[in-house]
């Protein structure tokens, strides 16, 4: 048997001594090692998420006109143009401009929308829920039932049952490109199927139809503008050639893969989150420590006489000391398996009140689980135990035998 | 005569606010293998801190300690715990068995701690356990035993590695006398079967039962008689 065996032993026998204060060191580290998990998933959960958000609607570059982004930044003029060009470099499969635009039903009851328009090609932003996505433009063929003067459109369930309509339906939608153009007449489209969108919100009502019907709705038909062109990588380049390719070909764009995206809300707005977590997991951590030292301390003074006793029998400085760190490990051991699902379960009620806030996307998670973050939980768990371990383990080992043996006798 | 265990000169002075305190001074003795030694004197006379730097488990400030031809005073702590488990055990006054093991698994601690097998701890535990005459309460933990029975518990338990010095302070100080009369008769056993011993104590029946007696006063030995 290992002395380290031995001394788990030990450390389980001494613990189970003491029933109600090993409970309360095993619940008190359960709380603060879940609260420690959730800091772990919430300093990279909204990084992680987001990147898994970009990647999920299959494109791994973006183009804008600006270095402000597709929101408020330039719109990139000729983008039919932009896309073919850049659809025929060999490090792109696809290039799909598209356009933000906001549409509403007409009054009464008349319900707002954000309206996107794009030039669909083979991969699909969204899921389609009932319908066909088939999005056709004015003038020709649509879905079963439709006219072929009438554009088809995709809505999101919100919508959906907003304006109680089901694939096949025709809404009539009054379409806004820009604050500065006059309000246009309302005209018809053809609901052709049912989707979510990715990058909804809770609350969202949203709409997507070809950037060619938009702009007709718009009364734009011959402004080919787009917020931005998504790009597709072809397989064997990657985003990070693509670039490149973009670059080289067209210096006045600006080109950036889900990685550079994803680092720049990093080190912007993403980047409270991880100020939060790491400020919160070092005084969780701090916590922690105090309980497991106090509870260890306290444990250690009252067996001032056994230890010493355990001297006499044999046993080393070095020992006695690997007994303590072992009722560390094992208290804190024990509570940071607990710690698990209850850090778990709080994230998820945490998840939820956080998505809660205006604007979030509702496939955007502020936790995310992964492997490094139990890595990570498991690696400051141990850091603790051993710092709370230390002071106990100092006293111990300076304790002297025959002094605590004599005081033991002499009260 | 082989010498198990020579002092020379021992000197402890513990230093205390009040100015330093001469627990010891000057102690010269030496313990053959098969020795009796019984140490008495009055309280505070120094009988203990001489145990003590006999067992190892304290330093002296000055003078010389030997066990077995080997100079102890000066080892690291590593090496002094290795003599105290394999060559010396310690019965203390109160017992100081481990409340959260039963007798067999307090007779086992010394044991398992020189490494020990199962098989080899569940032996030399039985061994021990039926020489103390307490082979029915194996399984009991301290508090289910009387204090005669935790004391020879506390006897096997530091017979556990062979040690060929058995320290024992104050053996019966926690005991009625017919308690205390059968771990004296205990000791007796564990000289007759070859273990030097050496007990401190105020009893003068448990010291006259030793081969020989150190009379201490204000940490001097005051007398010696085999």
């Amino acid at each position: 048997m290992s002395r380290l065996t031995r001394s788990f032993g030990f450390a389980a026998r001494s613990l189970r001594r003491q029933p109600a204060r090993a409970s309360v060191g095993i619940l008190g580290i359960a709380a603060v090692g879940a609260l420690l998990l959730d800091m772990l998933l919430l300093s990279r959960g909204l990084v992680v998420s987001f990147h898994d958000l970009l990647d999920s609607i299959g494109f791994d570059v973006r183009v804008v006109a600006g270095d402000l982004g597709p929101i408020g930044g330039p719109r990139l003029a000729d983008a039919s143009g932009i896309a073919r060009e850049l659809a025929a470099l060999p490090e792109i499969a696809e290039a799909v401009p598209i356009r933000m635009a906001e549409g509403e039903t007409p009054a009464p009851g008349g319900v707002g929308f954000s309206l996107m328009g794009i030039d669909v090609q083979a991969r699909r932003p969204w899921t389609l829920v009932s319908g066909s996505d088939r999005l056709e433009s004015p003038g020709r063929s649509v879905a079963p039932g439709g006219s072929a003067a009438v554009p088809s459109v995709l809505v999101n369930r919100r919508l959906a049952t907003a304006l109680r309509v089901s694939p096949g339906d025709q809404i009539r939608v009054r379409a806004t490109c820009s604050a500065e153009q006059s309000a246009m007449p309302p005209v018809p489209f053809l609901v052709a199927g049912v989707a979510d969108f990715p990058f909804d919100t809770e609350s969202q009502l949203s709409a997507v139809a070809l950037r060619a019907a938009v702009r007709s709705a718009c009364g734009t038909g011959t402004d080919d503008t787009a917020d931005m062109v998504l790009i597709a990588s072809r397989e064997g380049f990657g985003a990070d050639s693509a670039v490149s390719a973009i670059r080289r070909r067209r210096p006045d764009l600006h080109p950036a893969t889900n990685d550079e995206i994803v680092a720049r809300m990093q080190q912007q707005g993403f980047s409270y989150f991880r100020q939060i977590s790491t400020v919160l997991s070092t005084i969780t951590m701090l916590f922690g420590f105090m309980l497991i030292a106090v509870l260890l301390t306290v444990s250690v003074n009252q067996r001032l006489a056994e230890i010493a006793a355990l001297r006499a029998l044999g046993f080393s400085q070095a020992r006695i000391a690997l007994d303590i760190l072992s009722q560390s490990a094992l208290l804190v051991g024990a509570g940071g398996i607990l710690a698990l699902p209850l850090g778990v379960a709080l994230s998820v009620w945490l998840d939820a009140i956080l998505k809660k806030m205006p604007g979030i996307p509702m496939t955007l998670h502020f936790f995310v689980f992964e492997p490094r973050a139990l890595v990570w939980h498991a690696g400051l768990l141990a850091v603790t135990a051993s710092l709370a371990a230390a002071y106990p383990m100092w006293l111990v080992t300076r304790l002297s035998i025959a002094s605590t043996l004599r005081n033991e006798v002499v009260s | 005569m082989t010498t198990l265990l020579a002092a020379n000169q021992l000197t402890r002075t513990f230093t205390m606010p009040a100015g330093p305190v001469h627990a010891l001074r000057n102690v010269s003795l030496e313990i053959a293998p098969a020795d009796y030694l019984a140490i008495r004197g009055p309280s505070g006379c120094g009988k203990s801190t001489l145990l003590h730097l006999l067992g190892c488990v304290d330093t002296p400030t000055s003078g010389e300690l030997s066990f077995e031809g080997r100079a102890v005073e000066a080892l690291p702590d590593a090496e002094r715990s290795e003599i105290r488990l394999r060559r010396i055990g310690f019965v203390f006054q109160r017992f100081f068995l481990l409340p959260m093991l039963t007798a067999r698994e307090n007779i086992e601690v010394p044991l398992a701690e020189a490494g020990a097998t199962r098989a080899e701890r569940r032996t030399r535990t039985s061994e021990l356990l039926d020489y103390v005459g307490l082979s029915h309460r194996a399984d009991h933990r301290p508090s289910q035993l009387s204090g005669g029975e935790a004391q020879r518990v506390a006897v096997a338990r530091a017979l556990a590695n062979r040690p060929r010095l058995l320290l024992a302070d104050e053996p019966t100080g926690e005991l009625d006398r017919a308690t205390g009369e059968q771990i004296a008769a205990l000791l007796d056993r564990v000289h007759a079967d070859g273990t030097a011993v050496v007990v401190v104590t105020h009893d003068p029946e448990i010291g006259g039962r030793a081969a020989r007696t150190l009379m201490m006063r204000d940490g001097r030995i005051e007398d010696g008689r085999a």
